[in-house]
């Protein structure tokens, strides 16, 4: 009985969220308005949490100060830190060993012309997030560096530096989808309501 | 007729230097027990080989000849330190050159077992107070007064009694024609003005602005630059090349078959020559090679120690050492305990890559590069090639790093046979991939440990070693004990355990392998220490006082005070694990004492180390403190985070990514305390690593309670 | 042709764009105070300023440093007297001194945007730095004593 009123409870609670995005200008959309489906909107975000929690995406979205590496996900060696502007501090800028691209190799640094964490004012952590929380913190524009759903859907189907992870360099395994896929799933998600899957998902 | 012809030609360029400068150095004749100290007009008379070690020019500047190699170890300010007290000149006017490969000239010039000082500071202190005498002979023959009435100052000899003096420039055509005195008046150690004092090195200012020159610095006209794409596997054949693309690459200039003496034995390989180091390296991408390796064992590192545990329960070892009778007691003791160490292989990986530059003109060859032993190369180079000793000209540049292997034979040798292939001279790069997988390696030993206590007091230790043998490598003497079983092990512990035995239990595996800084002591001194921690916990004793029972010697005793005194060993608090060990290698002791706790994070961390050195006599304090600093440093990658494995033959770790290195944010901090006495000089580059890692666990261990018996360990996952 | 600016000097390079600019600064202009190390940009040993940045030559195609300038440890001061080197040289930092320069060229930049270095901003600044010898605590110590030679109007 306590189950149910805390899970209607979450229920109440998303659907207010979902709702407080229901004042975006429509002209800014780039995906369909579908009806509301609860049910849906999150099975498709939990594809979408299964890529952003990918070490490709994850990596560079840590908890913590320091980026992380490999497919382990350990604290990037060398102590580098995010800085201000997510780009390290000192001499241990991120650019000066990530190029604009991929260097040919195992191991060699991997580069894009963005490189970098989220900066210090928006976080954007990933790491050790569920995916209710992550969808939350996803949609929420003081969280997600100020984006509507649409620019969201834009930034994970069409970012360059996200784009990255499709294309990671030698030896670095890939997200569990293909980029298209991914784009779809978060269009998906999106259009039936932008619904976080329940507190307990994993 | 030719060897003639060269020692004509050294002649003359000595008696240009005879008769103005004043030169002075030694003749070490090949059968006579010691060196001869002679004078350039001596030299020219006696129809010596010579080169002076010292040579003071008319204009009063002191040209030193250093014969060791600069490796960091300080050699570079340490020896003319030396020179600059007994001969009474000030640092500013000694210019240091690097010594030519030469034992009939310099002795022994191996940079290596910690003997850059104690091997050589006798000499260098007779050499220069001798020069300093004749000065003083010829500026009383000038002044027409005693010469007990002068005294030499700051390149100056003073007549005492008017204070009138003259330039040290001024005296040496005149004291060059004198016969050194035989015996000279060397001064007390309380006498000293630069010695025991940490002057600043004088190799630092050219380390900080770009202008030393390492091995890879060094560059001569029409130079090319090659890379070898070598056998990863000792001992297996080329069977086949592609050059085809390589040969495309812009600037790649020849691909060619090349074989390297590693030991007894060869290692295959297709060099790359190229007008740059980036294109010679691309070239060798593009190469494609098929390796034959039919016949050669294909080991993994879990089999390696799966041996030595064997070989340790079921085998018998070689005597090293034997006193009492430790298996008797021990097969009777109810108190006792029998347990395993174990050590990692470890790469040397000097931050400067191998490198070598070859210069093969027909009857002559010339090397240059960063080399621990110039001497052996030229013995080397000489007896492989056939060409006479004096016409293989070897010259040390600075090394980055050395850490014993730089004194190896090989990447000199390859060097050379690629020059005489291509005619021209040539600096063969290794890249980090090379260096750090083709070894050789510091083997990996495992140890067992057995033991008794009764009444409180130990009644008899067993050490058994399985591991690599360096020296099989050279020569048979398989049914001898490795002559290293002991190293680490203090001395003075066999006047304090009356039975006591060391065995060494044969291994042979086909993995190259090659003193790594403090030999065997690095590994040794993990097992031994750790089980003296060990063996007090057993006697319920602290492990201090535990050792103070059995290292009775005098300067043991007094270096156990001093830890226990700069640690506040007495003072230790709830929550703080203090470990302690003390080894002693190349005549040198040192203690070490080690405090962990654990932080918020939940992680251990090395609160401080505090390091005591007896080295005996010694010159700088300064360069001996950052010995003893890097060593810890050295002595903690090793202990808590590189190792090198291998699988199926091949080497795991290609790269500082995966055979990770000591950073400034796991730098503990050290203190380094030297005992002062009047012994004879240590060693000071090796010493202070042995002791740390035990040390660190037994820390640990006060703290957790969990005895680490297996290196490397995870330091956070403690 | 490449045209880059190196300690103040123009240069036009012939060489293939790819080519890193540490092989370019060594092979191709002589400058071998800058060293290789790794050539994976673990060890911090090539450190040069790319428009004041510490970047990892081993690591840099020549082709991202065109019309760009590149100072070298050659070109960090006049005289060997950037308060780094001059507190260097008085704390006996360097052992073997390979990794020296790379380590001046990350610390002149730490320096530069941090006039007065606590010991967590060494870490930050110098993690990517390799030293074998383990000069590490004399580092350390040594920033901190440029730092105060900086402040106390230290000739730069």
């Amino acid at each position: 009985m306590k189950k149910l009123i805390i899970i209607s409870g979450i229920i109440l609670i998303t659907g207010i969220i979902t709702l407080s995005f229901k004042t975006e200008p429509a002209k800014a959309t780039n995906y369909p308005i579908l009806p509301k489906d609860s049910v849906g909107s999150a099975k498709a975000f939990m594809s979408v949490y299964r890529v952003l929690m990918s070490p490709r995406c994850m990596n560079c979205h840590p908890s913590g100060d320091a980026p992380l590496q490999g497919d382990d996900s350990h604290i990037h060696t060398m102590n580098v830190k995010r800085g201000i502007d997510g780009k390290g501090i000192y001499s241990e800028r991120c650019s000066n060993c990530h190029q604009a691209e991929n260097i040919a190799g195992l191991h060699m640094p991997p580069g894009n012309p963005k490189w970098g964490l989220p900066p210090a004012n928006m976080h954007m952590v990933f790491q050790g997030r569920t995916p209710h929380q992550l969808a939350l913190q996803l949609l929420d524009p003081k969280q997600n560096g100020g984006r509507t759903k649409a620019q969201l859907i834009d930034h994970m189907a069409n970012d360059d530096l996200v784009g990255w992870a499709w294309h990671p360099g030698d030896g670095r395994t890939l997200p569990p989808m293909t980029r298209p896929a991914f784009a779809a799933q978060v269009r998906l998600w999106i259009a039936k309501g932008a619904y976080a899957p329940s507190a307990k998902a994993k | 007729m030719e060897t003639n012809t060269v020692s004509r030609r050294n002649f003359l360029k000595v008696s240009s230097l005879a008769g103005t400068a004043l030169c002075l150095g030694f003749y070490f004749p090949a059968n006579a027990k010691k060196e001869q100290l002679i004078s350039a007009i001596a030299a020219e008379q006696s129809a010596f080989e010579f080169n002076a070690w010292i040579r003071i020019d008319t204009n009063g500047k002191v040209m030193l000849t250093d014969h060791r190699a600069e490796m960091g170890q300080g050699s570079y300010q340490s020896v003319p330190q030396i020179i600059a007290e007994e001969l009474e000149v000030d640092m500013k006017d000694i210019n240091v050159i690097f010594a030519q490969g030469d034992q009939t000239k310099y002795g022994s010039q191996i940079t290596g077992g910690s003997s850059t000082i104690r091997g050589s500071y006798k000499k260098l202190l007779k050499l220069s107070a001798t020069a300093r005498e004749m000065l003083i002979t010829a500026a009383a023959n000038q002044w027409n007064v005693p010469a007990s009435d002068c005294y030499a100052e700051s390149g100056h000899v003073i007549y005492k009694p008017s204070g009138k003096k003259l330039n040290y420039g001024e005296l040496v055509t005149a004291a060059s024609k004198f016969t050194p005195p035989q015996e000279v008046k060397l001064k007390k150690t309380s006498e000293y003005k630069l010695i025991r004092k940490p002057l600043q090195r004088i190799d630092t200012p050219m380390k900080t602005n770009g202008e030393a020159i390492f091995g890879l610095d060094k560059r001569l006209p029409g130079m090319l630059f090659a890379v070898v794409e070598r056998n990863p596997r000792l001992r297996g054949k080329l069977k086949s090349f592609d050059d085809s693309a390589a040969l495309k690459v812009p600037g790649v200039k020849q691909v060619f078959k090349v074989q390297m003496i590693v030991f007894n034995t060869t290692r295959d390989g297709v060099v790359v020559v190229a007008d740059s180091t980036w294109a010679a390296m691309q070239g060798r991408k593009a190469l494609s090679v098929e390796w034959d390796d039919s016949g050669f064992d294909h080991v993994n590192t879990e089999d390696i120690y799966n041996a030595h545990q064997e070989l340790l329960k079921t085998k018998d070892g070689l005597s090293f050492k034997k006193q009492g009778e430790p298996e008797e007691i021990l097969a009777k003791a109810g108190k006792k305990i029998d347990v395993i160490y174990q050590t990692p292989y470890q790469s040397h990986s000097a931050m400067e890559p191998l490198n070598c530059i070859a210069h093969y003109q027909n009857e002559k060859i010339e090397i240059w590069g960063p080399i621990q032993a110039p001497d052996w190369v030229q013995g080397d180079i000489s007896d492989k090639f056939k060409i006479p000793k004096e016409k293989v000209i070897v010259n040390m540049t600075f090394l980055g790093g050395g850490f014993g292997r730089k004194a190896f034979l090989d990447y000199t040798h390859e060097a050379v046979a690629i020059s005489k292939q291509i005619g021209k001279p040539v600096q063969v790069v290794w890249t980090r991939e090379d260096d750090l997988t083709q070894g050789p390696y510091r083997a990996g030993i495992s140890y067992r440990g057995e033991g008794s206590i009764e009444n409180g007091e130990i009644s008899a230790v067993k050490f058994k070693m399985a591991g690599q043998n360096i020296d099989h490598w050279n020569g048979p003497a398989r049914d001898k004990a490795n002559g290293s079983t002991g190293e680490g092990f203090l001395t003075p512990y066999f006047d304090g355990i009356k039975n006591i035995s060391f065995e060494d239990v044969p291994y042979e595996m086909p993995l190259p392998n090659m003193w790594w800084r403090s030999v065997y002591a690095s590994t040794n001194g993990f097992a031994y220490e750790s089980f003296m921690n060990e063996m007090a916990v057993l006697a319920g004793q602290d492990q201090l006082d535990f050792r103070r029972k059995y290292l009775k010697d005098e300067r043991c005793q007094a270096l156990i005070d001093k830890m226990e005194q700069v640690s506040g060993w007495k003072n230790r608090r709830k929550n703080e694990g203090f470990g302690v060990a003390i080894t002693e290698c190349f005549e040198t002791t040192v203690g070490q004492i080690v405090k962990v706790s654990r932080h918020s994070d939940g992680k251990i961390k090395i609160d401080q180390v505090w390091a005591v050195m007896d080295c005996g006599w010694y010159v700088n304090p300064d360069i001996i403190k950052a010995q003893v600093e890097g060593s810890i440093v050295m002595a903690l990658g090793a202990a808590t985070i590189h190792e090198i494995t291998f699988k199926d033959g091949l080497v795991e770790q290609k790269n500082f990514y995966a055979y990770l290195m000591p950073r400034m944010t796991d730098m503990p901090p050290v203190e380094v305390h030297i005992m002062e006495n009047t012994s004879d000089a240590g060693g000071v580059g090796e010493p202070g690593l042995p002791p740390f890692a035990p040390a660190l666990t037994d820390a640990i261990y006060d703290l957790t309670g969990n005895r680490i018996m297996k290196l490397p360990f995870n330091l956070n996952a403690v | 042709m490449i045209n880059i600016t190196v300690n103040g000097q123009r240069h036009d390079i012939d060489a293939d764009p790819n080519m890193p600019l540490l092989w370019v600064i060594r092979d191709i202009l002589g400058l071998t105070g800058t060293k290789y190390g790794c050539g994976v940009a673990q060890c911090g040993a090539c450190t040069v300023h790319l428009n004041g940045e510490a970047v990892r030559s081993c690591v840099t195609k020549i082709n991202r440093a065109a019309g760009q300038s590149i100072v070298t440890i050659e070109g960090l001061s006049l005289n060997n007297n950037h308060p780094l080197q001059l507190a260097w040289n008085e704390m006996n930092v360097p052992q073997c001194g390979y990794c020296q320069s790379g380590q001046l060229m990350s610390a002149a930049v730490l320096l530069r945007e941090n006039s007065s270095p606590t010991d967590q901003d060494i870490d930050d600044a110098m993690a990517g730095n390799i030293c074998r010898c383990g000069t590490y605590q004399r580092i350390r110590a040594a920033i901190h004593k440029a730092a105060a030679m900086q402040t106390g109007g230290a000739k730069i």
